[in-house]
């Protein structure tokens, strides 16, 4: 009964405020209203949301876009329409990341195992890659977003091989946000890329075998494109609880957070949702604190 | 101005009301919150309960076949109670696992292998038994050094072999030595293992696993159970029998909704 009561007072007193504002902020000078518009909000970022702490947000997020097709399905959509939708929503997702200050986020948009899909569904995906990135240069751009791409790429078509060397170009000098798009990407075939690379690296006299260890490894794989090739943070969403050969190496000590909802469905709160989970687990890189 | 001023103090009166009550409101809620994660809890205890004593005819009949290695993560805090992890693996013998890789960053496990192979009955060393079937429980013992540092070395192995293969003027021949298939080798010449885990089973806080052998997690399903310390044989049993009835694609091929109790995979 009491705290019904307070409830009530509170929902009465709230309303009351709300009607007497006018008078009150009569009272407040123009030299206030600019001291509080000085040093609080920089544009382009995002207020952080009730929960979490802009301190504590991770530095690298990776997401396994999975779901598009079920979300399509669902939909009574066409699989192409349900990739579509993932695409918009991986941008979506990005430009959220980045606005909460996030620095990097990696994609895993196309693995090696995907070319055992069905020809037309390759087609179609290889096609929206092209024209998706060709149509947010623009945007890259104007959002100072870094765009890398990582994969084999030998069997992606000879248009978007060139859409994406356009796109890295054009972006290369931008060093806040990132943006990783994996395709045609293999965590095995990453670590595998990576002895290939030292072997190169060898024979040119740049590394002795002696220099090579962990680290010296790991600035050979494919994510040697950023500062933080560990992702703090690893999303995979529709439910599914793999991380289906994607940066094996780089998820050592990454947090897991399995979401049941589909990739297209994904939208901000279930982005704070993971970010919250994040940061109320205690990481110990194995080690004991 | 005359009139702001009492206008002033009301409203303050009225904003002080207001926080109480919202503050009153906020514990309420909070309140509501943890009495709805209590009867969660109690909820999930009772089913574990339930499943343990077999009520649930569902769980009861679990096909075990299909999970050929289960790999358990442990943090370190919970190695440290090797009797948790015997439990656990007498736990896992009744289920019928047949193979069970043990993980812990700091190999606290490992240094614990005699005891943990004498305390858990029928149960033998994986690379003893090699690929036979044993009617107890094969283990393994792994540890992060098995990772990176065994990543690395086979590495090392390759490039060696590489260099010995290479001819002059045939660069690309030694680029024959860098395979999926050739470093699995490497790997088992440097001495680590290359199952792949079926399902990774992680007990701890943390929703990660930890470091384990990043190379034979490709499709592997993860799956965090919480505390070693509070670990209950229902929600383990619970686990394997959701895995059971999973079905991957493995990346490759159009899937087909069906009604049954299968999840249908993608990747």
């Amino acid at each position: 009964m009491l705290s019904l009561l307070c409830c009530f007072m509170s929902l009465l007193s709230f309303l009351i405020h709300s009607c007497l504002r006018p008078w009150t902020q009569a009272k407040k000078s123009l030299k206030d209203e600019k001291e509080i518009d000085e040093g609080t909000y920089v544009a382009g970022e995002e207020e952080t949301p009730k929960g979490l702490l802009r301190e504590q947000m991770p530095r690298h997020v990776a997401v396994i876009m999975d779901g598009n097709r079920r979300w399509a399905e669902r939909a009574g959509l066409l699989t192409s329409q349900g990739h579509e939708a993932g695409a918009k929503r991986l941008i979506e997702f990005a430009e959220l990341c980045f606005k909460l200050g996030i620095e990097t986020v990696s994609a895993f948009a196309f693995s090696t195992e995907n070319w055992g899909r069905h020809k037309i569904e390759v087609n179609c995906l290889m096609s929206l890659f092209q024209r998706y990135l060709k149509s947010k240069i623009q945007f890259f751009q104007s959002e100072e977003i870094r765009v890398s791409v990582i994969g084999n790429l030998e069997k992606i078509p000879e248009s978007l091989l060139g859409t994406i060397k356009e796109t890295e170009e054009a972006t290369k000098r931008y060093k806040k946000k990132h943006l990783i798009l994996a395709i045609d990407y293999s965590g095995r075939f990453d670590i595998l890329h990576a002895c290939k690379s030292v072997v190169k690296k060898s024979q040119q006299g740049l590394i002795r075998e002696e220099d090579v260890d962990q680290t010296l490894f790991e600035r050979e794989l494919l994510t040697k494109c950023t500062e933080f090739p560990s992702p703090d943070l690893l999303i995979r969403t529709s439910g599914e609880q793999r991380i289906s050969n994607f940066l094996l190496w780089q998820l050592a000590y990454t947090e897991l957070f399995f979401s049941p909802v589909l990739w297209p469905d994904f939208d901000k709160d279930r982005v704070i949702e993971a970010l919250v989970s994040y940061q109320r687990r205690e990481r110990r890189f194995g080690c004991r604190i | 101005m005359d009139f702001n001023d009492p206008m002033l103090a009301l409203s303050s009166w009225i904003g002080q009301i207001g926080d109480f009550g919202l503050g009153l409101l906020w514990r309420f809620i909070h309140i509501v919150v943890t009495l709805c994660h209590i009867v969660s809890g109690i909820f999930e205890a009772v089913e574990s309960y339930a499943i343990s004593l077999g009520l649930i005819q569902k769980y009861s009949s679990t096909d075990i076949e299909k999970l050929k290695c289960l790999a358990v993560v442990v943090d370190i805090e919970a190695a440290r109670d090797v009797s948790k992890v015997v439990e656990l693996l007498e736990w896992l013998t009744t289920i019928g696992v047949k193979q069970v890789g043990l993980f812990d960053s700091q190999g606290l496990l490992k240094k614990s292998k005699d005891m943990i192979l004498e305390m858990v009955p029928r149960s033998v060393l994986l690379q003893e038994t090699g690929e036979k079937d044993t009617s107890g429980i094969a283990l393994e013992f792994i540890s992060s050094s098995d990772n990176k540092e065994a990543v690395v070395k086979a590495a090392n192995i390759l490039f060696q072999k590489y260099l010995k293969s290479r001819h002059p003027g045939k660069d690309e021949e030694g680029e024959n030595v860098f395979t999926e298939s050739h470093l699995n080798e490497a790997l088992r010449v440097v001495g680590e293992s290359v199952h792949v885990p079926d399902l990774l089973l992680v007990y701890g806080p943390v929703r990660s696993h930890l470091g384990f052998p990043a190379w034979r997690l490709r499709y592997t399903e993860i799956v965090h159970m919480g505390s070693l310390k509070y670990m209950r044989y229902g929600s383990l049993l619970k686990a394997i029998h959701k895995f059971t009835g999973v079905r991957q694609n493995y990346g490759k091929g159009l899937m087909v909704i069906t009604e049954s109790r299968d999840s249908n995979r993608n990747f």
